[in-house]
Formats: structure tokens, C-alpha cells, sequence
């Protein structure tokens, strides 16, 4: 999944029994509980689901702050992901519905940033 | 299975207790729920701990400490971390211990000491409690992931930052009557809605405080309590459940599934609904939670849990009291004793010795109490005798 997210892309996992999707780290399908699975590669966009700015934050964030924690929807899935998402400082910089795509993964986890490139509406 | 009762209560004061160790505060809350109850220490046959973060006071496994204090070094200790929810989910473990017939009579502690580590210590470790891959690794402290879910309920429904603001005023204004409370003042909407902003939405006022404090029951078999004297009141419904550890996996961002699944076993077993519970002890962790809470306990529809509050339903001796005790926001929440304090604070209204915050004519009682953004919750249902 980190690799995948280094190229800003979701390695999910499908369930081959039952068809629901699920994020790569699950081993058992929460819906018929079956193991097999097969690795779906998604695109890493979508539109902001929910998110918090931060402005007290835990340690090794200090020099980020105020940063966005950002809940992501995923484009063709029901999945959403989180993330960290940098220069971010106020409720008007970030819209719940704002296309955002993961851009990376570091210390800060996966990193998530605006989608520039994508103006539609969600 | 043994009916299982609450048989005397105790606390320390909750908020900064620099000057007491871990154990001592253990001990003292562990005393005073023993006197309480009328038991004599070699009568409790085992002990059942809740704490999160014993190495920031360099005591972990705090039982035998407990029991070595107590004069009954020889009998059995365990204990549980399941983050904010470690004091329901130890009260579970020794209600079913109870309910079995292993024991007869237990003490059951919950305790946390952590404001000496200070706010940027509490804020980190904390985070610890979330699904850390997803969550505490990208940045998200506890109030980030409360705020998350704060924002999804402002987009969701009909609410303002002034309705969260109102939770929290409604709380100060009962935990003003509670001799014991971390954050004892009344505020007003201004003071939360002018407070600093910790993690937008939520402002400082809108979060409990880190606190330092122990919560004791003993609990036994009603055999036992009948036989002892002194008053009780019975645990008529025990429930559990989980939620998708992040938020990211939940159906919806403004429902803890765990809080409604452990309902919904609790009722059932105390054979009652929602309408029937007089007041409840619920997980306050910010503002949000409250209001959350309360919808998915079953006492209002989801979304209209905010238009409660602004109404004042859920004010002391309204519709249905919601946090008599002030809860976790002016109350107090060491983390790893809140869950028990919870049901010292059923006891005392049960009991009729909760003063100047009684909730009058009370029958019925509920505690509510998760770990983390509820990803664990235990509901606990206690009626009179």
C-alpha cells in the first residue's frame, strides 16, 4: 500500500467470494468473511469527505502546523481514505467535496493534496 | 447467571493531583468505595484495574499494588487498557465475573495520572489510541478526529458551532454542582465560541480536560448485597461493541456503531427502551460526542440530537438529564478512570446523595463509554432497589 501511495495511487483488495471491496490491510472480508482477495488498483482521487485543521498538534508536526487531517473519498468505491494534507489554514481553503488526490507517502503518512487539475464538482 | 449489584462507590477529586502517585490515588479511591460499601478488604476476593498510561507515572500493573495496600496481597489483579473506554470495559469484564458466580465480591478501580507529562505529551500519546497507520501517522490528534466528525455533522444537519458550544455549557453548569469536578465554573456560549481553536471546528471549551483522578465500585452478587445491607442498586443491562477502528471505514461519519450495538444489548437485557432511562452518564469526550451520543443511544432521532440541546432537553431535571455529573467535560476525564466513574455517579443518584445536581425521582440509570472515536464502547444499565 505504501509503495502504491508513493505513486499516488490505493492498492485495495476485492473480496473474489463476494465482490466488497476493502483497504489492503484487512485479511478477512468484513461482509461474508471469506480470505481470498484480489489486489484492485485504484486511482488515488476523490473528494473530501470530512477534515480538521490543526492548530495543537501531536509531536513532529510542530513545523507543519496548522496542517489539514483529511478524510478522502475515493472516486469509483465506497472506500475513503485519510491523510495529511499541508497548507491548509482556514475552512475556506478546503470545502467538504474538494477534489483532492493522494500525492505521497512520508513521516507524515499518506500524504493527500488538492487536485488541481480536476475543477468538476462533487 | 448471578444478578450483579453496585454495592458502595468512591473518588478522588478529579483534575491536577501532583502531589499523589499513581498508587496512592488508586488506593485512596479503592478506600473509599470498601468504606463505603461496608465491606471489609478480606471480603473482596479480586480486583479489576482500568488505566491507559500507568508508564507516565512509572507504574504499570498497578493491581498487586493495589492489593498489597489493601492487606490482601494474596488474591488476584488484572488489568485492562481499552483507551477512553478502559473503566466501562473493566466494569464488564467484572460484572461478567460477577454474573458467573467466580466471585462474590470485587473492587473494581479505574485511574489515570498524566497532567505532569503536559499537553504536547497528552496530545501524542493519545493519538496513540487511533487506528495509528491511517489517523495518528497522518497528523490526527483526538480532538482532530472528534473535529472530523464535527464537520461532517455541520455539513450533514442543521446545526452551528453554537450548538456544540451549548453541550458544553450545559455541562459546566452541572458539574458546578459537583464537589468533585476538574473544570468547576459555569461558562457561557461566548466563552466557548471565543476560546482558542484546538482543531476546526472545535475550540478549547468544546474539549474535557486532561485529568488526573481514580474511580472505585464494588460490585457483587445480590446474594451478597442482601445479605451485607446497605444500599445498592442492581445492574439490570450490560452491553459491548465495535466500531471500524478509523473513522475512514464508517458507514457514516456522524454514528459510532459501537455505541449502538452496546445499547441495543443493554436494553434488551434490562428489558427496557430508551424512553424509560431517567438520566445517562455519556462519553463527552467534545462537544460533538454529546450530541452524537444521544442519537445513537436511541433518546433522540439522528440530527435532532443538537435541537435537543438547544431546547434544553437534555438539561438536569428536563427531558432526560444528560451528564448530571458535569461528564467528562467538567467533570473530568482521567481516561483510564472515567468509565468507573460514570457508575460511582449512577450510584450516587440512585442512592440519593448526589446533592445539589439530584436528578429527582430517578429509577433508572445508563453509563456510556468508549475507546478512542468509539471504535470500543461498553453501555451499562442500572436501576434502583
Amino acid at each position: 500500500m505504501i509503495n502504491y501511495a508513493r505513486e499516488g495511487k490505493m492498492l485495495t483488495h476485492k473480496c473474489t467470494k463476494c465482490g466488497r471491496l476493502h483497504l489492503s490491510t484487512v485479511y478477512f472480508c468484513q461482509g461474508c468473511g471469506a480470505k481470498g482477495f484480489e489486489p484492485i488498483v485504484l486511482e488515488g482521487r476523490g473528494s473530501i469527505a470530512t477534515y480538521t485543521i490543526i492548530t495543537v498538534p501531536p509531536a513532529g508536526f510542530e513545523g507543519y502546523t496548522p496542517y489539514a487531517f483529511v478524510v478522502l473519498r475515493l472516486d469509483d468505491s465506497e472506500l475513503r481514505i485519510s491523510g495529511f494534507m499541508a497548507d491548509i489554514t482556514t475552512p475556506a481553503d478546503l470545502p467538504v467535496g474538494t477534489r483532492a488526490k493522494i500525492t505521497g507517502f512520508d513521516e507524515r503518512g499518506i500524504v493527500i493534496s488538492k487536485d488541481a487539475s480536476d475543477n468538476s464538482a462533487s | 447467571m448471578e444478578k450483579v449489584c453496585v454495592l458502595g462507590a468512591g473518588s478522588t477529586k478529579y483534575g491536577n493531583l501532583a502531589n499523589d502517585s499513581i498508587a496512592d490515588i488508586t488506593t485512596q479511591a479503592s478506600v473509599a468505595a470498601i468504606e463505603d460499601a461496608g465491606v471489609d478488604p478480606k471480603e473482596v476476593k479480586a480486583a479489576y484495574i482500568s488505566n491507559v498510561f500507568g508508564v507516565a507515572d512509572k507504574q504499570v500493573h498497578i493491581g498487586p499494588v493495589l492489593m498489597s495496600n489493601l492487606g490482601i496481597s494474596d488474591r488476584p489483579s488484572l488489568s485492562i487498557e481499552s483507551a477512553c473506554g478502559s473503566g466501562s470495559v473493566s466494569f464488564r469484564e467484572a460484572y461478567a465475573n460477577v454474573a458467573a458466580g467466580f466471585y462474590d465480591c470485587l473492587v473494581v478501580t479505574g485511574v489515570e495520572k498524566v497532567t505532569h507529562t503536559g499537553t504536547e505529551w497528552t496530545t501524542t500519546y493519545f493519538a496513540y489510541c487511533s487506528d495509528f497507520f491511517y489517523e495518528g501517522q497522518a497528523g490526527a490528534s483526538f480532538p482532530g478526529l472528534f473535529a472530523s466528525m464535527a464537520r461532517a455533522y455541520l455539513t450533514e444537519f442543521d446545526a452551528t458551532e453554537e450548538d456544540f458550544a451549548r453541550v458544553a455549557v450545559k455541562n459546566h453548569e452541572n458539574g458546578f454542582l459537583n464537589p468533585k469536578a476538574h473544570l468547576k465554573k459555569r461558562i457561557t456560549v461566548d466563552d466557548v465560541m471565543h476560546s482558542p481553536v484546538i482543531a476546526s471546528p472545535l475550540k478549547l471549551f468544546d474539549c474535557c480536560p486532561f485529568s488526573d483522578g481514580a474511580s472505585s465500585v464494588i460490585l457483587c452478587s445480590e446474594k451478597f448485597a442482601k445479605e451485607h445491607g446497605g444500599d445498592y442498586v442492581e445492574v439490570s443491562g450490560s452491553g459491548r461493541g465495535g466500531s471500524p477502528a478509523a473513522l475512514q471505514g464508517r458507514e457514516h461519519l456522524t454514528t459510532i456503531p459501537s455505541t449502538k450495538i452496546a445499547a441495543d444489548a443493554a436494553y434488551k437485557m434490562a428489558g427496557i427502551t430508551p424512553k424509560d432511562v431517567d438520566f445517562a452518564e455519556v462519553h463527552d469526550c467534545f462537544t460533538i460526542a454529546e450530541v452524537v451520543d444521544t442519537e445513537d443511544l436511541g433518546f433522540f432521532r439522528k440530527g435532532e440530537g443538537v435541537q435537543a440541546v438547544r431546547e434544553g432537553r437534555t438539561s438536569l431535571n428536563s427531558e432526560i438529564s444528560i451528564n448530571p455529573s458535569g461528564g467528562l467535560k467538567s467533570k473530568g476525564h482521567p481516561i483510564g478512570a472515567t468509565g468507573v466513574g460514570q457508575v460511582v455517579e449512577v450510584y450516587d443518584q440512585l442512592t440519593g446523595r448526589a446533592g445539589e445536581r439530584t436528578v429527582k425521582d430517578a429509577h433508572i440509570g445508563l453509563t456510556h463509554n468508549f475507546g478512542a472515536t468509539g471504535a470500543s464502547c461498553a453501555v451499562h444499565i442500572f436501576q434502583g432497589v
